[in-house]
């Protein structure tokens, strides 16, 4: 297990240095001049060339863009990523920023997904073929279908505006949290619902289930004990996935209720050209993307004790 | 005796604790914590006016910083205010400046000479980047200190706009700025103003509480010392939905920026009020590519100009409360020519048989084709390319104007380096450039043809032998009075020539509750607002 473990973060570097090279190379072949955007500004006056030099001098801009690589990994292995170009500040200081409201929307983006998902998912797959499965189902397809922005903006209509129950926008605790983290959550909540449905029904035909009935165990002691552990492998997995998405994917959720992240970090500095601070954040993403599905790996172990890592 | 006191002492006590009370009530009203809803996509990324070019910037720095000019409400008439007064040499190339004494910035620093220079030679280091401000101080040579509370300021030639960019500039505590690496700075910003700052969460809010200590204050307001208000919270809204409702909850007490289609919310209910208010500059123009056809021709340029309505386009729009604007400088700019107006006005038939006679011929109701125009081959489609930002159904409105005439008008909407690249490789047929600034020295920027380099802000290639030496005038006229007559002058040429699409300029619509009170918004300063007078009675 540990040998794996190792292995697995061995084979990291690999992937982020492919991952960061990608990204450097991308934004390097994008159109446009940062320095000009950032000494022109939004009013500005004419920038004389000796100034637009003077500053991409200041940035490393002027150096081959193989020693920009070379000197941002350097940098990126101290974690020093180097400054942001439209913040003027160091990028590590925007991402610790951001991260944890990332973080923590994700976390109940996926608390929710998973309690409706695995809930809805469940209810249909004992319930099958009955009104329950179909009214579920039908739920969890609404649930796909809808456009995230445009349930966010109902949701804030109704629970803000309308009742004023909860705040639409900001980052105020607990209450700011759960109209964003529902918004987020129930796209992921219908996807793992239908999965868990399949999932267990699959399961629910084995010959050990039949086994275990035969012994007399009750419905909900064979359910939980039997058929779950059996079909949550397929539905963790998704888990794993959904919420490396939901790292990064937060951007819509985070621009319609205007709270602060990661994801919509990365758009803007996509935009502004602002290469120190896409490449560090692309950076950070990645490794938590793969740190997730770890993790997830990891977990089948402890679900399944027939999965053996050497 | 006794008896008397006994019987009368409880209902005196009473009704002198509800006198006092009443006062306390009196004076509590003019406080208050006042949260803002502003524009998310308007949220500054640096909190620091010396190196961040946005107006948002300076307007959240006034709160933190007093200035060296102050600019009247009424006519935006340069005052003094941490200058207490100024002298300019006949040549108009050194200032004298003599500033008030007895003030300190938030941490003690007294402020002075020393201060002022440790802040101009700040912005002028080219190792800060500063944007906005350094290209406002202009050709700056040095700064002397030549008494405890007087600067001068040596130019290479005189610069008339010196007032008002020192009106903007924010000063910032020397040994704050000393303390804090560059980009920490905008965390912790330490000014002379009568707020301070006290926590900024990007993408979120920034709030600012009263400087108890502040004993100073601009002129003509109604009092001096500490402002009124508790706090002034900003809430950083991207999405207009929610910026547009936001009033109707108790989350907000004011918006910055209110979407122009929410207007109608708002407006004739008694519980709020709303203030619209227009930026001197240029306006929502798009500057056109002469450089290469069909926009190398003036007689398309022209047809351009007679064929789009800027009334139609503002009522479609925005619901008519933008300003149709009609030449290279918008008519709320202290140096606005209304000669302008009356060189385009809409008439498509005019613009049709413009683009007949500059060989562009039609068919029927299709979008014309060459005919013998010079580099283009015969049958070429004639359509422009229309590069923004943003406001695509800005674009979309012209769109259908132009194709009215039989112009093929193609929308782009692309991110700020994209449009930078596009300008200068002249890869673009209409290009949006909006200046906002009441300074005439705008036209200098965007229509002097040496301007036309990487860093400039000239990208039409248009050039004009009789043009380029009053916008140079412009520049070293030795009084900002006589920079605006010669802006005066240039704004026909520039017109005449068809170089630009002037269309509309933006309306910055506040809305407030009925319960903010005192707030003030400078005449001639588009959206700059003042809270020193303003607080909330709840």
């Amino acid at each position: 297990m540990t040998t794996y473990v190792i292995r697995r973060i061995l084979q990291l570097v690999p992937v982020l240095l492919l991952v960061t090279l990608m990204i450097f190379m991308i934004m390097h072949l994008l159109p446009g001049d940062p320095v000009q955007l950032m000494l022109m500004g939004a009013e500005g006056g004419a920038v004389p060339p000796q100034r637009l030099a003077e500053m991409r001098q200041a940035l490393g801009l002027d150096k081959p863009l193989w020693i920009q690589y070379l000197s941002f990994l350097a940098g990126a292995v101290t974690g020093n990523f180097g400054e942001s170009i439209r913040f003027r500040s160091p990028v590590a200081g925007i991402i610790a920023n951001r991260l944890p409201h990332t973080i923590a929307l994700s976390v109940a983006g996926m608390a929710i997904a998973v309690i409706i998902g695995l809930s809805l998912g469940t209810v249909a797959a004992v319930w099958k073929n009955t009104w329950i499965d179909t009214f579920s189902m039908v739920i969890s397809f609404v649930g796909v279908s809808m456009p995230i922005f445009w349930l966010g903006l109902l949701l804030i209509l109704f629970f803000s505006i309308d009742l004023n129950w909860l705040p639409p926008t900001g980052t105020g605790g607990l209450p700011g949290l759960v109209l964003p983290a529902f918004t987020l959550g129930l796209v992921s909540a219908a996807l793992i619902s239908r999965l868990t449905r399949s999932s267990l029904l699959e399961v629910m035909d084995e010959d050990f289930v039949r086994t275990a009935r035969s012994k007399g165990l009750t419905g909900w002691a064979i359910l939980v004990r039997h058929v779950a552990r059996n079909a949550l492998i397929p539905v963790i997995t998704i888990v794993g996935l959904q919420f490396g998405n939901m790292l990064a994917g937060t951007v819509v959720t985070e621009t319609v209720f205007s709270r602060p992240g990661l994801g919509r970090l990365v758009v803007n500095a996509i935009l502004w050209k602002d290469y120190p601070l896409v490449q560090g954040s692309i950076l950070v993403l990645a490794t938590i993307y793969v740190a997730v599905n770890l993790l997830v790996d990891l977990s089948y172990v402890w679900i399944d004790p027939r999965i053996e890592y050497l | 005796m006794n008896g008397f006191l006994k019987r009368w002492t409880t209902p005196l006590a009473l009704v002198a604790t509800l006198v006092i009370g009443a006062a306390f009530a009196q004076g509590g009203t003019k406080g208050g914590n006042l949260v803002i809803a502003m524009n998310g996509n308007s949220e500054p990324a640096s909190l620091d006016g010396q190196i961040d070019p946005y107006d948002s910037t300076d307007i959240i720095d006034t709160l933190v910083s007093d200035h060296l000019v102050w600019l009247n409400l009424k006519d935006g008439t340069p005052e003094p205010f941490l200058a207490t007064g100024w002298q300019v040499s006949s040549d108009g190339s050194t200032w004298t400046f003599h500033l008030r004494q007895g003030v300190q910035f938030q941490d003690g620093t007294p402020f002075n000479a020393e201060a002022v220079k440790f802040n101009l030679d700040r912005i002028m280091n080219p190792a800060n980047g500063s944007a906005q401000a350094a290209s406002d101080l202009g050709p700056l040579e040095s700064t002397d200190v030549t008494g405890p509370y007087t600067v001068v300021l040596h130019y290479k030639h005189p610069w008339n706009s010196l007032l008002n960019a020192l009106a903007h500039i924010p000063m910032w505590s020397p040994t704050a700025l000393k303390k804090y690496p560059k980009g920490e700075f905008d965390q912790h910003l330490v000014g002379t103003g009568p707020f301070k700052l006290e926590q900024w969460i990007p993408k979120d809010h920034v709030t600012f509480v009263r400087w108890n200590a502040y004993n100073w204050g601009p002129p003509g307001m109604n009092h001096k010392g500490p402002v009124y208000l508790h706090s002034v919270t900003f809430k950083f809204i991207s999405e207009q939905l929610v910026r547009g409702t936001i009033l109707n909850t108790p989350n907000a007490d004011m918006v910055w920026d209110l979407p122009a289609q929410y207007y109608s919310r708002y407006s004739g209910n008694s519980t709020y009020k709303e203030i619209k208010t227009f930026q001197p500059g240029t306006g929502l123009q798009y500057v056109m590519n002469t450089t290469r056809p069909p926009l190398n021709s003036l007689k398309v340029r022209q047809a351009i100009r007679y064929a789009v309505d800027p009334v139609a386009l503002n009522k479609l729009v925005y619901h008519g409360l933008y300003l149709p604007t009609y030449g290279p400088l918008n008519s709320v700019s202290p140096c606005y020519n209304p000669a302008v107006k009356s060189q385009f006005s809409y008439n498509p038939e005019k613009a049709d048989s413009l683009l007949s006679e500059a060989g562009w011929k039609r068919t029927g109701n299709g979008v014309r084709k060459a005919e013998g125009v010079a580099g283009v081959p015969d049958g070429t489609p004639l359509d422009v390319t229309w590069v923004a930002l943003s406001r695509q159904s800005l674009g979309e409105v012209l769109q259908a104007q132009l194709q009215q005439v039989g112009i093929d008008l193609k929308l782009k909407i692309v991110p700020g380096p994209v449009q930078l690249q596009m300008a200068q490789n002249k890869t673009y047929g209409l290009m949006y450039e909006r200046q906002r600034t009441p300074s005439p020295f705008v036209l200098y920027q965007v229509w002097y043809s040496k301007n036309d380099v990487p860093g400039g802000w000239a990208w039409t290639g248009f050039s004009d032998p009789k043009l380029d030496p009053i916008l140079e005038d412009i520049v070293t006229a030795p009084t900002a009075a006589k920079a605006c007559s010669y802006a005066k002058e240039a704004q026909p040429i520039i017109n005449k020539n068809a170089v630009q699409l002037p269309t509309l300029s933006e309306a910055m619509i506040f809305a407030l509750k009925d319960t903010v009170k005192g707030f003030q918004i400078g005449k001639t300063q588009g959206e700059r607002f003042y809270l020193y007078n303003t607080y909330v009675s709840k």
